[in-house]
């Protein structure tokens, strides 16, 4: 239906514009219209969630946990940490396994779980040398290895946590540690996590009404090797970080994006991540949401936690990895069919929320897989295919003339997003000139050309293969020299 | 509904949960989006498609615009005689359906005056207005007296005859480097016409009963001696001589035949199409080395018809082809 729905806007679009070009352009203002207004609401949201990130920067979470009643469960507390790993090697495990141990959190409270892929020949091997090295650092320390092939799977990043969240199971059932006071969560495996990032999920998880009902969303953010990353790998990916910041304020349909936290009881209680399915970590939250009968939500954690960007050798093999990396985000569009067919059996959730939520799914992939195409490709086209009688309107003069005008207004949000992209930036490292700031914020000014690359194509893609039945399956993304 | 918001928060302690202020001033935010996009939709449509809110009336008019566009830019625009603050290209917006005097002025340049008729909704063009100076840009190219010129626009060059002389000189297209390049055999008389080769390596000129062949480059023209080549057309009256693309040939068209002739000293002609008559007119694409001309015929039924004909003259093929069928076929 999404893919149904995307070609169907596109090809109405083209066909209005040569057969009633004025109703096409007026279509086109419209939407530029709506666009400029949709495009200053969601600067506003970004403003908010920015302020909230550096309102909660530097807090103490941890003493506020230990300042809470002891009834509330922070002395039984456990934290369960899956790294999911396909072909990643130490050096990129390392960093993030250094990132936790330097958690201001009490390490004992630690069951860090790294899930290999038996498949992979280094899996042991790398298992051993960060066992070594790690081992002894946390609670408890596992080194799990995903079988290949088993029914029912496919080669997926939720069948190997699946794998490694049962071993782990098997560890808290020996150890007598009730399900409910563990808070699980699922790094990509190039996360490095704040050091006050468990003190605040402890903290939310704590002191929330309903603590198993909800999932725990830090802030994501490229940062780990954005001085070196290419400016198209690094602009894409700041617009990604932003995006989930924007996604955070708007809670009704705030949905778990990579790297999250939940409770372990609920992991237990949904049967765990899918198996079979790309986008594991949204539709954990739509299986939480089903079985908890809509009383389900994502609680916002304003501290980030750190990925790398997505880059190759050069431009060309690096926008064809952040094109695939697009379009396996893109890929949760197969959430839909998911979501659709269980809300459409659920009697439980009431009509106007199953069609909220429904329409508020669609209306996203279906959005990110058209507004550039209507706003690069189509929005000239009336003019192109409009002839000699549509090029005397008045319509036709103007709808260049008010497109450049409105066009202008984004100028403002430009310029905050350039603002807000500095601040979040870390520290420069040695070795890179200070000429480099200056490329950060000329780069901005590539972002209508990269617009459609990463923008609507990944998206169109994606809703393409699952129209047409040719399903992804999870493919690591390169980041720089490493494969994630 | 912001009461309701900080309800539900209320049991949640402070300084954790995404501020109730943060999402109060979402909601306000998207409602006023909302009323921003319904309320300024409806306007922004109307001025694209040419409405203007009348005050006066209180009603929306449905106007069209002038959009004028001039070679050089930086016209003044004067409407109804009213000089507008913008230079061209401009655009005259909201004008009410009807007739409107334009007027453009540009110092050192010829005035541009005329009326345009404006309808609702539509866009009227004065966008091909060339406005010539005042004093044209003349210029001078020639150093030394001459009768006749040639200008090659694809070189830039300029050549010139003096018959007098019986010098050719060549400049470029400034007139700068004016030199002699070339003199014209002593015994030639009058000159009916002249063309350079393609390759500009050499020029012939012709006259009723004579062609002659001059080099113009000696240092390129070592195949052939750096000498004229006359070409006697004692018995025949030349019409018209064409370079062949292979700057060799010529294609000489004379009262009697169409013949082809080498370039060269004691060369004889190729006569490849006996005439009925002397031709009018002759027309020769150097590109498709197509040679047209007329000639006339006589019918079945005895009387004389004129007819076109094209001579395809390509080194591989020589095709006479009529190109006007008629109606005795």
């Amino acid at each position: 239906m999404p893919g149904f729905l995307s070609w169907g806007i596109i090809f109405s679009l083209v066909f209005l514009s040569i057969v009633f070009p004025v109703a096409c352009a007026i279509i086109i203002i419209s939407f530029d219209f709506y666009w400029i207004i949709r495009t200053v609401y969601l600067t506003t949201l970004l403003i908010m969630a920015h302020h909230q990130i550096f309102r909660q920067k530097g807090r103490n979470w941890l003493e506020l946990c230990l300042r809470l009643d002891a009834r509330r469960g922070w002395p039984d507390l456990r934290q369960l940490v899956i790294f999911p790993v396909c072909n990643e090697g130490p050096e990129v495990l390392r960093p993030s396994l250094e990132a936790l141990r330097a958690s201001r959190y009490p390490k004992d409270k630690f069951i860090v779980v790294m899930a290999f892929e038996e498949r992979n020949p280094h899996a042991h091997e790398n298992a051993a040398l960060l066992e070594k090295e790690f081992g002894s650092c946390f609670g408890s320390y596992l080194s799990t290895f995903h079988p290949d092939g088993l029914p029912g799977e496919g080669r997926t990043k939720g069948a190997n946590a699946t794998w490694g969240a049962r071993e782990a199971k098997k560890l808290l059932d020996s150890r007598k540690i009730g399900y409910e006071h563990a808070i699980v969560s699922c790094f990509d495996a190039d996360t490095c996590v704040d050091p006050e990032y468990f003190g605040c999920l402890s903290y939310h998880f704590l002191v929330s009404d309903k603590p198993h009902q909800a999932s725990y969303q830090p802030m994501p953010v490229y940062n780990n090797n954005i001085w070196q990353a290419p400016s198209f790998a690094r602009l894409i990916e700041i617009s990604s970080s932003f995006c989930q910041m924007i996604e955070s304020m708007r809670l009704e349909k705030f949905v778990t994006f990579s790297s999250h936290s939940m409770s372990f009881k609920t992991l237990v209680e949904v049967d765990y991540w899918p198996r079979n399915m790309v986008s594991d970590d949204s539709v954990i939250y739509w299986k939480g949401f089903l079985h908890y009968n809509g009383d389900y939500r994502v609680i916002p954690l304003y501290i980030t936690v750190s990925m790398d960007v997505a880059y190759s050798s050069n431009i060309f093999k690096t926008i064809i990895v952040q094109y695939k990396q697009k379009r396996r985000w893109a890929w949760g569009v197969e959430n839909f069919p998911f979501v659709a067919t269980r809300l459409v059996k659920n009697s439980n959730i009431g009509l106007f929320r199953k069609t909220r939520r429904l329409f508020h799914l669609l209306e996203s992939h279906v959005t990110w897989a058209v507004w550039a195409v209507i706003l690069v490709l189509i929005g000239p086209l009336p003019i192109f295919f409009g002839g000699r009688f549509f090029s005397q309107t008045a319509l036709a003069y103007n709808l260049p003339k008010i497109t450049g005008i409105l066009f202008q207004f984004t100028l403002f949000t430009s310029l905050t997003w350039i603002f807000l992209s500095w601040t979040i930036l870390p520290p420069r490292p040695r070795g890179i000139g200070w000429f480099k700031n200056i490329i950060l914020v000329l780069e901005w000014f590539f972002v209508p050309g990269i617009i459609l690359v990463v923008g609507s194509f990944p998206a169109l893609d994606a809703q393409s293969r699952l129209m047409l039945a040719r399903y992804m399956e999870f493919n690591p993304t390169l980041k720089g020299n490493k494969v994630l | 509904m912001f009461g309701r918001l900080r309800k539900k928060h209320k049991e949640t302690p402070a300084g954790v949960r995404v501020d109730p202020v943060f999402q109060g001033a979402r909601f306000f935010l998207f409602f006023l989006s909302l009323v921003l996009f319904f309320g300024g939709l409806p306007f922004i449509l109307a001025f694209a498609l040419g409405y203007k809110y009348n005050v006066r009336t209180m009603s929306f008019v449905k106007t069209g615009l002038i959009y004028i566009k001039t070679q050089p830019e930086g016209a003044s625009v004067y409407l109804n005689g009213r000089l507008i603050p913008e230079k061209t290209p401009a655009s005259i917006e909201e004008l009410l359906p009807g007739v409107y005097r334009i007027a453009l002025t540009m110092e050192k340049y010829y005035p541009w005056k005329s009326e345009v008729d404006v309808e609702a909704g539509k866009v009227s063009r004065v966008d091909k207005v060339i406005l010539f100076p005042l004093k044209p840009d003349l210029q001078r190219l020639n150093q030394e007296g001459f009768d006749l010129f040639r200008v090659d626009a694809e070189k830039g060059e300029v050549y010139y005859m003096d018959r007098e002389g019986r010098i050719i000189y060549r400049s470029d297209s400034a007139g700068e480097n004016f030199e002699d390049i070339a003199s014209l055999p002593e015994k030639f008389g009058q000159i009916s016409g002249w063309d350079i080769s393609p390759d500009r390596g050499r020029l012939f000129v012709y006259g009723p009963h004579q062609v002659s062949v001059v080099s113009l480059d000696s240092r390129s023209n070592y195949e052939y001696p750096d000498s004229f080549v006359n070409l006697d057309y004692s018995r025949e009256k030349v019409i018209r001589v064409f370079w062949h693309s292979d700057s060799y040939h010529l294609i000489a068209v004379t009262n009697r035949h169409v013949a082809v002739v080498e370039s060269r000293a004691l060369s004889k002609p190729v006569n490849l199409v006996e005439l009925d008559k002397e031709p009018v007119e002759v027309f020769y694409d150097v590109k498709r080395q197509t040679l047209y001309f007329s000639d006339s015929a006589k019918y079945a039924d005895g009387t004389p018809r004129k007819n076109l004909y094209k001579l395809e003259l390509s080194p591989e093929l020589y095709i006479l082809e009529r190109l006007i069928r008629k109606t005795d076929e």
